[in-house]
């Protein structure tokens, strides 16, 4: 075998081989891998950052009987907190309680509010029910940190969190 | 003879030597010692999963909240988590439904001409107008889909909202069949 031989051998596989790598053609994936990596570099960012939401259940007032097939021996409580100039008032069936003053540094005491309805929950522990009213210019804030108060407290005894009077309805009208 | 065998011998070595050039030859077009390109169809794959999986969990956050100096959120203790429901938006500025401009709102009031009482008027007959719109719309859906009307909002306001102006919206809210209202806080542990 001459070397021209051997070359022209050499030539046509090589032309072989091209043409099947020509035939054999893959899509360029390269663009559409760097789209992805920055979608979900974005999208991983987003969720690292988001801000970490949550809901407070109230219900507007309904109207109607309380019905008539209740336990007669058991008096309704109809709580309501009401949110004042001065402070917190309580309010029942048996009548209105000492009011719960502001702290001396001007903000309201939902500590001492928290420690009321535990002993009024103490009483009546089947009651999950409380009306809400405030002042025309109680901010909004505020109204939120007494709904807190008004849902849970901690046991000193266990260290459980439990619930207070979480079914909370806001009044018709306002103070 | 004599003559003959060497010169065979050199036709034969030249053969040999031809077809093992061509045989390595042939190797090295079958297996390339470097490698041309890295096949990242695998990686593809995992990556197209990993999307579609972040694209699902964006989508399905209850509520996105754009908080700016208009529209802060207060803070609370809650641990409910937020859920998908009409989102009724109480900015410094402007009272919103599904985030389209029903009332402007200034110093933490609505103009009083936008209520069916004046100013001492509870029901906003824009965002009636509107609510009532919207609970048609969920009504038909609700029927499609045979789930029942449930009345939920989420109400979006900022933490220096007057009382006064969260029951005038949550009364006009109620006349428009919806009583059940979520309010969105930011979760904190304080």
């Amino acid at each position: 075998m001459t070397t021209r031989q051997v070359r022209g051998r050499m030539r046509r596989m090589r032309e072989r081989f091209e043409e099947a790598e020509e035939e054999h053609i893959e899509i360029n994936l390269v663009p559409y891998m760097d789209i992805v990596t920055n979608i979900i570099i974005f999208l991983l960012a987003s969720v690292v950052n988001q801000v970490p939401l949550g809901t407070v259940n109230v219900s507007s007032p309904t109207f109607g009987g309380a019905g008539g097939d209740g336990q007669p021996d058991k008096p309704a409580l109809n709580l309501t907190v009401t949110v004042g100039g001065t402070g917190f008032t309580l309010a029942g069936s048996g009548g209105v309680m000492p009011p719960i003053p502001k702290l001396p540094t001007g903000d309201y005491d939902y500590g001492a509010l928290t420690a009321k309805l535990a002993e009024i929950k103490k009483e009546f522990a089947e009651e999950t029910k409380a009306t809400f009213n405030a002042d025309a210019v109680t901010s909004y804030e505020i109204v939120v940190k007494t709904l807190d108060a008004m849902r849970t407290y901690k046991d000193e005894k266990d260290q459980q969190e439990k619930q207070l009077f979480p079914d909370i309805v806001f009044a018709a009208g306002i103070l | 003879m004599a003559n003959e065998n060497p010169k065979l011998a050199a036709t034969q070595a030249a053969r040999l030597a031809g077809k093992k050039a061509i045989r390595s030859y042939a190797r090295k077009l079958a297996d390339p010692e470097d490698i041309k390109d890295l096949n990242i169809t695998p990686m593809m794959d995992m990556m197209t999963i990993i999307l579609v999986f972040l694209l699902k969990s964006f989508t399905s956050s209850a509520t996105l909240v754009n908080l700016d100096q208009n529209l802060s959120l207060p803070p609370s203790q809650t641990r409910l988590a937020a859920k998908q429901a009409v989102p009724v938006t109480i900015t410094k500025r402007v009272l919103l439904v599904e985030g389209e401009a029903v009332a402007p709102i200034t110093n933490g009031r609505i103009d009083p001409q936008l209520k069916r009482d004046g100013d001492n008027g509870y029901y906003i007959t824009p965002l009636v107008e509107m609510l009532s719109k919207v609970a048609r719309r969920e009504k038909k859906v609700a029927e499609v889909t045979g789930q029942k009307f449930d009345g939920e909002l989420t109400i979006i306001a900022d933490r220096n909202t007057p009382y006064r102006l969260l029951t005038e919206i949550l009364y006009s809210c109620g006349q428009a069949e919806y009583a059940n209202f979520r309010l969105l806080v930011l979760k904190s542990r304080e």
